[in-house]
């Protein structure tokens, strides 16, 4: 097998092939920073591009763009808090409050090398287990996504500030709004009252691009002007105490995002949460999460990278695709005439090889990509800032137009721009509402699947060990949150 | 406006922007044209999608980009599709008979009726297969039969979607094997049915041919029949459901190009002469061959035809999905 590895990178190490990385590489950030662009589509666009490669060469170029985009949607959380997509929105939380404290640097940095770090080793993970985690990861039924999802869910208790009351009353409420739309298994329109647009549910980018960048443009509107603080190019690099409390993130992070990736369907989202809440439950000073905490900055990126690299994992060896961009990744391998799955390292070696040999590049040029710019992207928060607010205003608009060239989006994302300004205003938690937006279709679905499984028999999710083993995880998880709120509970009847 | 200039800008743009409109029959397309496909990105549907695509723009001279829109079996995708301006720069598939039975199924409230688009050209026509896991249990489509007699309502049957070709495929088999019940289970796309039958939570699928064909080639997957009147030779070695004792178990997915209805017949007729010239490029027709997705262009009065006869075909099968007594 090393001999195979060895040989992969002779091969991927040609020009050709390091200049397909590297365009890949490039063209991925350039569409994870454009908002509204999401890896899925910007994958699909390109990959006519790619006909004119042969199928090797293809292959390395769409894996490339596929990561790239998932580190260059964090340049946007940072600097302007607009998720560029679904996998950044955690990220804004604090890597946008450092940015605000002049250290936006830093944040891109341990961003380039938390990402780096996810991805190296969820690819030396992809070399040495491959097979037997991929299978040990199709265990996951219906049933057990069910768990898997409701107990993330539960873990929203982590994401509350000061409020428990307001950190649930906003995970209802993304929920709630994750009804709207289309009925996943039966068909009939909910809570759409009769505009077409809303049956495709309620456009989750559109909602967080308002929820976040344009709360913040209006947050800033009426701040006194002047906040950010000029950085010297020495505090770009984290200080020693952040270094320290980084490397634990950092590989926490990547522990979860590499197994949450081997698991098809999870979606980028929620490890990039998961991974944030593990780390503030860990941290012995959980205030500092929010206010600009460097953890809360690596944890997620480590764990976004180190997913996608994973998510390759099912891909490779079984064929089949975790999320959209690798379906379409999957398409693409059709198009060109290979077939993902337990054959192909069998009768292709040559091209599996040099594929994954192409990711430990893939991720050293990405990092060598990004970490020279950083300095260069921190300079655009001193432009003047009346200038940067339209400029951000404008992209925002632009990018929620092209989600689906539907001028409604933008009208959700101005809307939801006026509601996460009342929000915040309230001190109202912002995260909770998404996760719930993210994790209630999901739930949904996996439940109703899971009953069609078992004819209507709700004993399934209690009589397989896995899906049993999760929704205990997560009852413990809520009892522990309860136990919590015990105390204040008593010491004052009323809540 | 107070200057002259000014006045005289606007009423530019107001002459230009008319002329625009008016322009459009004759120099389209002047702008990209996007091609809707109502499932995921990767599956069959969307594949046959971008091959087509990345060819008809270059006879085209404008970009044709596919744009996914997927959601409850594709009603979504073709809501969207018929709200659309007919002006020919939005189009998509029509996935038949999923399309039809969104209209049919009450349920669904479909707010489109089957005329809501005009057909211009169908590109696949994909014969329905049996399979299942390599070792499962079952080797002939008479074993499954028969344990589905045994046990009714026990085996878990996945189908791509509710109300599709293969939901309606299941119940034509319950048809012609009176006792045999199967405990259907919608999942979303051919993706997750090779997810969960891999997973082994779900012991049989229904599906097309285009999507397993290679593997069940390479032996991964075992083919129990294809739903054809002859065999299909992208799975050489699978018996049709004549072969197997089911000869009235004839099931297809066509996959066909469609407008808004109101498009303007000169647009039409353009976006049908680009779009065959397309397929019948020998890069199409390799390509489409390597993914293992039977082409079939029909065009005009015989697609029309098809069109309405699958539409009747349909009704029956999705009356009796929604009086069925096991959903």
């Amino acid at each position: 097998m090393l001999q195979h590895l060895v040989s992969g990178f002779a091969a991927a190490l040609t020009p050709a092939y390091l200049a397909y990385a590297l365009v890949g590489c490039t063209l991925g950030t350039l569409i994870g920073v454009l908002p509204g662009l999401g890896p899925a589509a910007g994958t699909a666009i390109l990959i006519p591009l790619t006909f004119k490669l042969d199928p090797t060469g293809a292959i390395i170029m769409l894996s490339a763009i596929y990561y790239g985009a998932m580190y260059g949607g964090t340049i946007t959380s940072v600097l302007i808090n607009v998720p560029g997509e679904a996998a950044s929105v955690i990220t804004c939380i604090d890597g946008h409050q450092m940015a605000r404290q002049g250290r936006a640097g830093t944040a891109l940095g341990i961003a380039a090398i938390g990402s780096f770090v996810g991805g190296m080793v969820a690819t030396i993970a992809l070399v040495l287990v491959a097979p037997p985690l991929a299978r040990l990861a199709l265990s996951f039924g219906p049933p057990e996504f069910f768990a898997l999802m409701l107990f993330g869910l539960c873990l929203v208790s982590g994401l509350a500030g000061r409020s428990m009351l307001a950190a649930l009353l906003m995970t209802v409420l993304g929920l709630l709004l994750a009804m709207i739309g289309i009925d996943p298994v039966r068909g009939a329109p909910r809570f759409a009252f009769d505009i077409p647009d809303l049956y495709d549910g309620i456009g989750f980018i559109a909602v967080v691009m308002g929820l976040f960048g344009i709360s913040e443009i209006l947050l800033a509107a009426e701040a006194p002007v002047g906040e950010v603080v000029r950085a010297r190019l020495s505090s770009l690099l984290p200080s020693r105490e952040e270094w320290r409390r980084s490397v634990g993130a950092i590989l926490r992070g990547t522990g979860i995002g590499f197994a949450l990736g081997l698991i098809p369907g999870i979606g980028a989202i929620v490890p990039t949460f998961m991974a944030y809440i593990a780390e503030k439950r860990l941290s012995k000073t959980p205030e500092r999460f929010g206010k600009g905490a460097i953890e809360g900055v690596a944890a997620p990126e480590s764990a976004n990278n180190a997913y996608a690299n994973a998510a390759m994992i099912p891909f490779l060896t079984l064929g089949i695709p975790s999320s959209p961009t690798i379906a379409v990744l999957m398409g693409a391998f059709i198009i060109n005439g290979i077939t993902p799955g337990p054959f192909l390292f069998q009768e292709r070696p040559d091209l599996v090889w040099t594929v994954i040999a192409s990711f430990f590049i893939g991720n050293v040029i990405l990092l060598a990509l990004n970490l020279p710019l950083v300095g260069l992207w921190a300079k655009l928060l001193h432009l003047p800032f009346p200038y940067l607010c339209a400029g951000v205003l404008l992209f925002c608009v632009v990018g929620a137009y092209s989600l689906q060239q539907s001028i409604f989006d933008v009208w959700v994302m101005i809307a939801f721009g006026i509601i996460g300004y009342v929000f915040r205003k309230l001190d109202l938690p912002l995260a909770p509402l998404v996760l719930g937006l993210i994790l209630g279709p999901a739930i949904e679905k996996s439940m109703r699947t899971s009953l069609e499984m078992s004819a209507g028999d709700y004993s399934i999710f209690f009589t397989r060990p896995l899906c049993l083993g999760l929704l205990i995880a997560a009852a413990a998880v809520l009892a522990g949150a309860a136990l919590k709120l015990a105390p204040s509970v008593l010491r004052e009847p009323q809540l | 406006m107070k200057r002259p200039l000014a006045r005289v800008a606007v009423a530019a743009a107001a002459l230009l922007a008319a002329a625009g409109a008016i322009a459009q029959a004759d120099d389209f397309p002047s702008r990209p044209v996007q091609l809707m496909v109502a499932y995921p990105p990767g599956g069959s549907t969307d594949v046959g999608a971008r091959v087509v695509a990345a060819i008809a723009e270059k006879i085209l001279g404008k970009p044709m980009v596919v744009v996914n829109k997927a959601g409850a079996g594709g009603q979504v995708g073709w809501t969207d599709m018929a709200r659309q301006r007919p002006d020919g720069y939005f189009i998509g598939y029509v996935n038949l008979p999923a399309t039809n039975t969104v209209v049919l199924d009450p349920e669904r409230k479909a707010i489109f009726g089957i005329d809501a688009f005009v057909p211009i050209i169908n590109q696949v026509l994909d014969p329905g297969l049996v399979w299942v896991r390599a070792d499962s249990p079952y080797k002939t489509l008479k074993d499954l039969v028969d344990a589905a007699k045994k046990a009714p309502n026990t085996i878990r049957t996945a189908t791509t979607g509710i109300l599709s070709d293969d939901h309606l495929a299941i119940l034509m088999l319950e048809e012609a094997a009176p006792g045999a019940v199967f405990r259907i289970v919608h999942l979303e796309g051919g993706a997750a049915q090779l997810k969960e039958i891999m997973g082994g939570h779900v012991d049989v699928a229904f599906d097309n041919v285009g999507s397993v064909a290679p593997r069940v080639r390479s032996g991964e997957l075992r083919g129990l029949a294809v739903m054809d009147p002859q065999r299909s030779k992208f799975v050489p070695d699978v018996p049709t459901t004549k072969e197997a004792g089911y000869p009235s178990v004839i099931s297809n997915s066509t996959r066909g190009i469609a407008a808004p209805k109101g498009t303007p017949q000169p647009v039409l007729k353009k976006l049908e002469a680009a779009l065959r010239k397309a397929m019948e490029d020998p890069e199409h027709v390799q390509k489409m061959d390597a993914a293992g997705l039977a082409l079939k262009i029909m065009v005009g009065e015989e697609y029309a035809r098809y069109y309405r006869e699958t539409h009747a075909q349909a009704k029956k099968y999705t009356e009796w999905a929604k009086n069925r007594p096991h959903k």
